[in-house]
């Protein structure tokens, strides 16, 4: 929550010679972050930024007694004047009620505080009313509505005012809505409520107030009128929260309301608000204080060992400056011993601080973390290794760089037709219950259709060959709770399927992963083309596949850019990879290499695999090329005992030439 | 000597002349050099010849004979071989590269972060990215009804799973995993936030840092932020913490870094610097992990404290790259154009 302030308006709470920079940068520091201080009308305005849990700080005072609290802390004097908490306050009794408050359910209300007033006339408020208001980034309405805006800007205590004649006041019931009720609200909007909002109901059955959010049409402040029905109520604050989203009504009330302000603040709040309403309106209270207060909360006392908050905080800090601060701050002591203080809190911290961790922030905040020693700390962790899957990303990222590759980052989200798109199924998709966009609605189980996406929006952009990759996880439904997250890998070239298939062999080579085995894919669901696919195992797993995109999905997609994709599961290969090469010495006796060429409808890789088979001298079989149904290889015979002959070949090359006749 | 022996030695001299003279390619001058200087050349046989018994001179005179042809063939050969390399070569052609690979911004700042981290002993994580609400709210200390559930901007997937919005999952998970401390550990994944601008990709990076051990304070917070501060940034950027809020530390702090656009002053040539607020970014939330975190992690905090602090890749790229990148979502795009730059 944000909140503008006047200079002048905080230095009616603050006493300092401090001028408004720094009072913005020493307070910046161990309170609220203010902004921007700026110049409006020959007046400072400070911009800030209240903390979420510090709703005590969203008003002038609120801002004044952390300013106080600090400035003294850093040398520079400060005092806090006109505090709202202090002095006694008292209201008359002679009136006779002219209205009647019906509180049934006290959850909805910790303190609900109403006098009405007579004589009211309504008019402008005075000038310098206009101007506090206009430069804190409000609009000024009418004397009596702007005394409640003031009020809650000043006191941060929200409040309003009702036309007392415009309502049925012999009864007024302040309960939960029910679904379906209607009310129409100041600002001219017609609310459907759905239940379970706190609304004021009148002797009218009418729906009068949207308790915390906004006040009811009905009985709004006109010129006309003459009696006034004002009221400082604490509510629910959930209950706030939950009407002002779902009306989409984020008034300053509501977003006061759903932080807990003080209900110790409703009788100061009050009691000023008698005092603006004579002088400004000359009007007089004409009931005497309706005050339900049904659960007032005892204070809260924390025991603080100062020893413990010294280690907490890395630096010793004196006991009577432990005891400054926290009375600055309002928080009463006592010190128990050397080392232990009770610390009760004040009212408006009521929820904020629980546990001695709270007040070692408010001390060593105030003491200025600034003066805070920088230390790395020593700790004794086991050694252990790198993570496993970790470290093959990082080296597969960087073997692909190397080769031309470019990593490309996607969204794990993708829309219901991108996997409709790629034949895959929805069902086996994660869907987000609350997505803000069809684009980004399901967890991918592939990375392939958002590479394919790459390659088309780069298709005729770059000139080829494009070579791109993404390492990211997939998400798969599990009968756990959560799905199973697996990193995979998946990269698109358009160079050919040889120099690509080259690419991830030698990539796998360098993870010292060696023979994967390619076989035709079988598997006929999802977008890989069943004829142009391989299937790859290393060691009987199956790590992933390298192919074609089906051509009908290609067509779909507008994509013409031909490529060849390759997705590996990172945990699969990571399983297999070692780090322990085995190195071997190299034999000291020359090879011999023979061109063979042999006629065969075979696949390639099977020619191969039985060449290696026909003798354990050959050493390498490099497939050289095609015509037709032959095929040439340069086979190399090696032995590791003795120099080869030509004799010792010539038979070896007999054979392979014979088995494929 | 002998006018004859003079004579069979300036025979072979002239014949070596003469020879040289009609030479083209180096391949006749290493016919030549075969066969005058050869083991069994011309020279050579005049050793075996020639009376050298008795006769000293014809060997100095044999020897001289030698050095004249190896100087002549050298002299020859250097001749030969300048003047066929006298093609041009326009050095300016441009070369011909290999195609250009590139490493992801995101990736490199990734790197960057957990070589930083690794030298101050922290070992790296992966935590989900999919989570419980316990991992990922309640366990953190965010009750159900907490309206800081609503801020979160949280995506949901069925019974109450969620996309994380943050890092800090891995708090619970690690204490978990660890047992007894002492912990020292960066989480660096995925987040998620539930943001109105439908347009653009509703992801990012986050890395989230904890450690616990007995003594841990918070100035060891503000040295372990210092020190990344510097290493990532540059040495001469500081660090200040502000107060705030959040439910899973307490106390919880802002962290600022010195702006290195204004050095600190937030003022460029009169005019306010147009990337900080007075001399300062933003670079995130940290905390000394709240008692109940570490509670509901299974370990006591009477007897061990932490420190946690969760901030995002992109955002201390880009605070680092100054106003190169003038949108995070760049970083988004898939054109290599843009992507080759890195």
């Amino acid at each position: 929550m944000d909140i503008k302030i006047t200079d002048k308006a905080l230095r009616h709470f603050l006493q300092t010679k401090a001028d408004p920079e720094t009072i913005s940068n020493k307070v910046s520091l161990c309170g609220p972050t203010f902004d921007r201080v700026h110049k409006e009308n020959g007046q400072f305005i400070y911009d800030i930024e209240i903390i979420t849990n510090r709703i005590d700080t969203a008003s002038v005072q609120g801002i004044a007694r952390e300013a106080s609290a600090i400035l003294n802390q850093q040398g520079i004097t400060a005092k806090l004047t006109n505090d709202p908490y202090r002095g006694n306050i008292s209201f008359d009794k002679f009136f006779s009620k002219t209205f009647a408050f019906d509180i049934q359910d006290k959850s909805l209300t910790p303190r609900f505080v109403a006098v009405s007033f007579e004589n009211v006339s309504v008019k402008d408020s005075p000038d310098n009313t206009k101007e506090l208001l206009q430069l804190c980034g409000e609009r000024p309405i009418n004397n009596i509505v702007d005394i409640t805006n003031e009020l809650t800007l000043l006191y941060g205590m929200p409040c309003h005012a009702f036309d007392l004649d415009k309502l049925a006041p012999q009864k007024l019931t302040l309960r939960q809505s029910k679904k379906g009720e209607i009310i129409k609200t100041l600002d001219n909007q017609i609310c459907n409520l759905k239940g379970g909002d706190i609304i004021i109901e009148d002797g009218a059955n009418r729906i009068v107030d949207l308790s915390g959010v906004m006040g009811g049409a009905v009985a709004e402040i006109d010129a006309h009128t003459k009696n006034i029905l004002f009221i400082v109520p604490v509510y629910n604050p959930q209950k706030v929260r939950k009407t002002s989203l779902y009306l989409q009504k984020r008034t300053i009330a509501s977003q006061i309301y759903e932080k807990q302000p003080d209900p110790e603040m409703c009788l100061p709040t009050l009691s000023k608000a008698i005092q603006l309403l004579k002088e400004r309106s000359q009007a007089r209270p004409s009931s005497s204080v309706f005050d339900f207060y049904p659960a007032k909360e005892s204070s809260k006392t924390i025991s603080l060992d100062t020893n413990w908050l010294n280690t907490y905080v890395g630096i010793e800090i004196p006991n009577d400056q432990i005891i400054s601060i926290l009375d600055s701050l309002g928080f009463k002591t006592k010190t128990e011993n050397n080392s232990k203080i009770s610390c009760t809190v004040p009212s408006w911290r009521h929820h904020d601080i629980n546990i001695k961790e709270d007040l070692v922030e408010e001390i060593s905040r105030i003491y200025g973390y600034f003066k805070l020693p920088s230390i790395l700390p020593y700790v004794n962790l086991k050694p252990e290794a790198k993570d496993s899957i970790l470290s093959t990303e990082s080296k597969i990222k960087y073997y692909l760089f190397g080769k031309g590759f470019n990593e490309v980052f996607n969204s794990s989200l993708i829309s219901r037709n991108l996997i409709e798109t790629y034949e895959l199924d929805t069902k086996k998709h994660l869907k987000l219950t609350n997505a803000l966009s069809k684009d980004y609605e399901y967890l991918r189980t592939s990375l392939v259709p958002s590479i394919t996406q790459n390659i088309k929006n780069n298709q005729g952009k770059v000139l080829e060959p494009i070579n791109i990759f993404e390492i990211a996880n997939t998400y798969h439904i599990s009968n756990k709770k959560t799905p199973d997250e697996i990193s995979h890998l998946v990269f698109a070239s358009t160079q050919d399927y040889r120099h690509t298939k080259g690419i991830l062999e030698s990539m796998l080579e360098n993870l010292f992963i060696d023979n994967p085995i390619f076989v035709s894919t079988k598997n006929k669901d999802g977008f890989f083309s069943e004829n142009t696919t391989a299937d790859i195992f290393v060691k009987n797993e199956f790590i992933g596949r390298i192919g074609n995109i089906k051509p009908n999905i290609l067509r779909n997609m507008n994509i013409s850019t031909k490529f060849v994709l390759v997705e590996i599961s990172v945990p699969a290969i990571t399983k297999n990879t070692s780090n322990n090469r085995i190195i071997s010495p190299l034999s000291e006796y020359p090879e011999i290499s023979e061109c063979i060429t042999i006629n065969s409808n075979k696949k390639i890789g099977e020619i191969i695999d039985t060449i290696f088979s026909m003798s354990n001298l050959i050493n390498k079989v490099q497939y050289q090329e095609t015509y037709e149904s032959n095929h040439t290889f340069k086979v190399s015979f090696l032995s590791t005992k003795e120099n080869l002959t030509q004799k010792q070949v010539d038979p070896i090359k007999e054979k392979i030439l014979k088995i494929f006749s | 000597m002998s006018t004859n022996h003079k004579k069979i030695l300036n025979d072979t001299r002239k014949r070596l002349v003469q020879g040289l003279l009609s030479v083209k390619s180096i391949n006749e001058i290493d016919d030549l050099n075969t066969k005058f200087l050869g083991r069994q050349g011309e020279v050579n046989q005049l050793f075996k010849t020639l009376p050298l018994k008795g006769n000293p001179e014809i060997g100095k005179a044999i020897n001289e004979l030698k050095k004249f042809c190896f100087e002549k063939l050298s002299e020859k050969t250097s001749e030969v071989l300048n003047a066929n390399s006298k093609e041009y070569l326009d050095v300016t052609v441009p070369g011909i590269r290999p195609s250009k690979g590139s490493i992801h911004p995101i990736t490199q700042a990734i790197n960057d972060i957990e070589q930083i981290f690794d030298k101050l002993g922290f070992v790296r994580r992966r935590y989900p990215e999919v989570e419980t609400d316990w991992y990922y709210a309640e366990g953190l200390n965010i009750p159900k009804d907490h309206p800081a559930r609503d801020d979160q901007e949280t995506f949901y997937l069925d019974d109450g799973v969620v996309l994380t919005a943050h890092t800090s999952n891995g708090q619970l998970h690690e204490m978990e995993k660890v047992k007894i401390p002492p912990i020292k550990m960066i989480n660096i994944g995925k987040t998620y936030r539930r943001q109105t601008d439908a347009t653009h990709i509703p992801m990012f990076h986050q890395f989230e840092g904890l450690i616990v051990d007995k003594g841990i304070n918070i100035s060891h917070l503000i040295g372990i932020t210092d020190f990344f501060a510097k290493s990532f940034f540059g040495n001469d950027r500081v660090i200040r913490l502000r107060p705030h809020h959040f439910q899973f530390t307490e106390p919880s702090f802002e962290i600022d870094i010195s702006c290195g656009l204004c050095n600190g002053s937030g003022v460029i040539e009169g005019s306010p610097c147009k990337i900080c607020k007075s001399g300062w970014l933003e670079l995130g939330g940290a905390g000394m992990v709240h008692p109940n975190v570490l509670k509901n992690g299974g370990i006591d905090p009477d007897e061990y404290s932490g420190i946690a602090f969760g901030w995002g890749v992109e955002r201390v790229f880009m605070m680092k790259s100054g106003k190169n990148i003038p949108d995070i979502r760049l970083l988004y795009t898939d054109d290599l154009r843009f992507l080759k730059q890195f």
